[in-house]
């Protein structure tokens, strides 16, 4: 349980982010808070948002359990907070709203601006428990559990099933999917019809260092080629410990029989 | 939790019958069933007549009861029924290489051959030695004082033993400590054990599962490799520590929080330096200093407390002056109680770990709140909370004390002693200059605040401060 990840994004073409800074990212805690809005030399904000609509502390996130909570600062406006992968679900948090808790995994916090544009941020709660899949949910308590669990409904668990693919299927002991491959492999999904590679590897990226924390260990970490080595590192981990099983192919889209296949090969 | 995948329509759940054989074994009554196994009660079978007398055994074994742990493999993918069969490797493993009275001793191991049974068909069966009950029944019960030491003395043999022939438990908590009908104590459930490897022998890799009740705090932030997670043997020394917690606090953890994730992340809060260490007031003296010491933030820390040196404590402890617990409320029996924690507490810090790393607090000390109607106190009532200064050279007024509050028990991190300062005299008319700089939580407005030495029974070992620039 190591926190929440907050990241707001540099100022970007979509009026998005922190308006004339750097990117800025965060990590806190259990316990502990980060304070955003305008700020000033009195009122001092971790995350700073850049615009005269905003206020000088407009609110203030609280790492708590797995999960976070939104205080809302403003007298007046109500705060969105999006799913980005629920689909349109958001919940709103309405003005003066103190230590709303917050159930996304993946968050974008939206806060209204005057010119009718959005400042916005976002916030990865990796540390949320699942329980295993034995269904022995009463007494969990006192159990054995996987310490590590993943979403198998979120994007990222997609992924990390269209990497373990080939494995699974027993098909290439040591070939592991390239990103355009993935891309590729997922099209036919609902869910991914607009996946980018960008986003595949950021995806890759997060289960790496948030979900799973992959390490070598370093007196194994021997040799070998580094280049693959994370998704490597992440599949074979992954297989290992029966985080992806081969229960969890059938959620891959249909694999257009040879067609795929073939044109891989052709190579 | 062993990846079962899909279970509906799954027999895996119908009951064995009595008289089932398995091996040279056979099933009486249904103990427990959890996500990996399910118990049974057994003995030996009587020998059938086409096999009989293959083999002679031993006449004690004969008739003893046996616990028939049943991990199924059917259904499974070939790499899920790999994994329980690494399982199974392990506790045999560890029994052949480590046998020892404390530990549950493995008495065979089978595969069952049942193609009539297809949800038993290829599990592989542990066959162990019968216990009573585990020390979660016991803790249920309730435990008397005296019998808590017999029980952790023999834990921690069992522990040292372990940690001696070079393995970590990885699951320690009171549903895998069992008792024999004798009354003897023994370790069991060796499915997460593992066996010490590097270099110097001083961690090994276990595959990420525990319970998150006794996962020490690196636990929640440990890298996951491919040969799983790191782990030491200092992991089964802060189960240790949640145990002696729970077994005079009702079963309830040091930890505060609804739920095993709630208590995780005040795990995480605790070692982060963010919140302090409170033990049950229930919790006697030297239990309390030697659950500090197993409950130590780091694993360098807890290294110092060896299940050997833990034994040796408990073994050497001093036996309680009185019994204190029929005393509760009266005065002469909480100034018994202040005195043996300032024995017991002052001991501990001598013989924990001196040195410490840059971000490593000096020393640790425990709040003291001379009015004893709050020592009995808790509920961290308004009216028991002391004060934190924020510049030890000001008058101690209201103006001069930071928003959070310390209570009687509290463990505080402190980085140096101020000897003068603003002289400060309690309710028990006890007067000093000196003060320590305690650090504060992370979040609050400041990193640190001082607190009058008079609120506190402990001298820990820190350097003296510089002297402190005034504040305003």
């Amino acid at each position: 349980m190591s926190g929440i990840v907050v990241h707001l994004p540099q100022a970007g073409g979509d009026g998005t982010g922190a308006p004339g800074g750097a990117s800025v990212t965060l990590r806190l805690g259990p316990g502990e808070v980060a304070r955003f809005g305008r700020g000033s030399a009195t009122i001092p904000v971790e995350l700073r948002l850049d615009d005269e609509a905003i206020s000088r502390l407009a609110g203030e996130i609280r790492v708590t359990d797995d999960h976070w909570q939104l205080s809302n600062h403003s007298a007046t406006q109500s705060y969105l907070v999006e799913n980005p992968e629920g689909a349109g679900e958001y919940l709103r948090v309405p003005p003066r709203r103190a230590g709303a808790p917050i159930p996304f995994e993946f968050s974008r916090v939206v806060l209204p601006t005057r010119r009718g544009t959005t400042v916005a941020f976002q916030v990865f709660a990796p540390d949320h428990v699942y329980l295993d899949p034995d269904g022995m949910a009463g007494q969990w308590g006192n159990r054995t559990v996987m310490a590590y669990s993943l979403d198998e409904t979120a994007l990222y668990f997609l992924v990390l099933v269209a990497l373990c693919e080939p494995r699974l299927r027993d098909e290439s002991p040591v070939a592991v999917p390239t990103t355009p491959q993935i891309v590729e492999r997922l099209r036919g999904h609902a869910a991914c019809g607009r996946l980018r590679a960008r986003a595949v590897s950021s995806h890759i990226d997060y289960l790496a260092e948030e979900k799973m924390r992959i390490s070598a260990p370093p007196e194994h970490g021997s040799g070998g080629a580094r280049r693959n080595g994370k998704r490597e590192a992440l599949v074979g981990t992954a297989l290992r410990f029966g985080l992806v099983r081969e229960e969890h192919l059938a959620l891959l889209p249909p694999r257009a029989a040879a067609g795929i296949r073939a044109r891989e090969t052709g190579r | 939790m062993h990846g079962r995948g899909d279970t509906s329509g799954s027999d895996l759940t119908e009951p064995l019958p009595r008289g089932y054989r398995i091996g040279g074994w056979e099933v009486t009554e249904p103990i427990a069933s959890g996500g990996w196994a399910t118990v049974y009660a057994g003995r030996p079978a009587e020998p059938a007549e086409e096999s009989a007398k293959e083999s002679a055994k031993d006449p004690a074994e004969e008739s003893a009861e046996v616990a028939l742990k049943i991990l199924p493999t059917s259904g499974l993918a070939p790499r899920q029924a790999r994994k329980v069969a690494e399982t199974a490797r392990r506790e045999v493993e560890l029994d052949r290489r480590a046998g020892h009275p404390r530990l549950i001793r493995l008495l065979d191991s089978v595969v069952i051959s049942d193609p009539d049974r297809a949800s038993l068909d290829g599990a592989i069966v542990l066959v162990m030695e019968r216990a009573e009950r585990s020390l979660r029944d016991l803790f249920d019960a309730g435990v008397a004082e005296a019998d808590v030491a017999r029980l952790f003395a023999e834990i921690c043999e069992g522990l040292a033993h372990l940690h001696g022939s070079g393995w970590v438990h990885g699951d320690l908590k009171p549903e895998n400590i069992l008792l024999m009908a004798d009354g003897a104590l023994k370790l069991s459930d060796f499915g997460l054990a593992t066996e010490l490897t590097g270099t110097d022998g001083t961690h090994g890799y276990a595959p990420p599962m525990g319970t998150l009740d006794y996962l020490p705090p690196e636990r929640w932030q440990a890298p996951l490799g491919e040969h799983g997670v790191e782990i030491r043997p200092s992991a089964d020394i802060w189960a240790l520590g949640i145990m002696v917690h729970e077994v005079f606090a009702s079963g309830a953890s040091p930890f505060p929080g609804a739920t095993p994730v709630a208590r995780g992340a005040a795990v995480q809060e605790y070692a982060d330096g963010r919140a302090p260490l409170r033990i049950d007031g229930a919790v006697p003296p030297f239990w309390r200093a030697l659950a500090i010491d197993c409950l130590a933030p780091t694993h360098a820390d807890r290294a110092a407390h060896s299940a050997e040196s833990l034994l040796a404590r408990i073994t050497a402890r001093p036996t309680p002056p009185r019994p204190v617990r029929r005393l509760r409320g009266t005065r002469a029996a909480l100034v018994t109680v202040a005195v043996c924690a300032v024995a017991a507490t002052v001991w501990s810090h001598a013989v924990g770990d001196p040195s410490g790393s840059r971000d490593e607090p000096a020393g640790r000390l425990t709040v003291f709140n001379a009015d004893d109607n709050c020592q009995s106190r808790t509920d961290r009532s308004p009216q028991c909370s002391l004060g934190l200064a924020i510049d030890p050279l000001l008058p101690y007024t209201i103006d001069n004390v930071v928003p959070m509050r310390v209570w009687h028990g509290d463990v505080l991190a402190v980085d140096c002693r101020l000897a003068q300062g603003v002289p400060i005299i309690d309710e028990s008319d006890a007067s000093s200059t000196e003060w320590y700089r305690v650090r504060l939580p992370a979040g609050s407005s400041r990193s640190s605040a001082w607190l009058p030495a008079v609120r506190t029974a402990d001298h820990p070992r820190v350097p003296d401060c510089p002297r402190p620039e005034p504040v305003r």
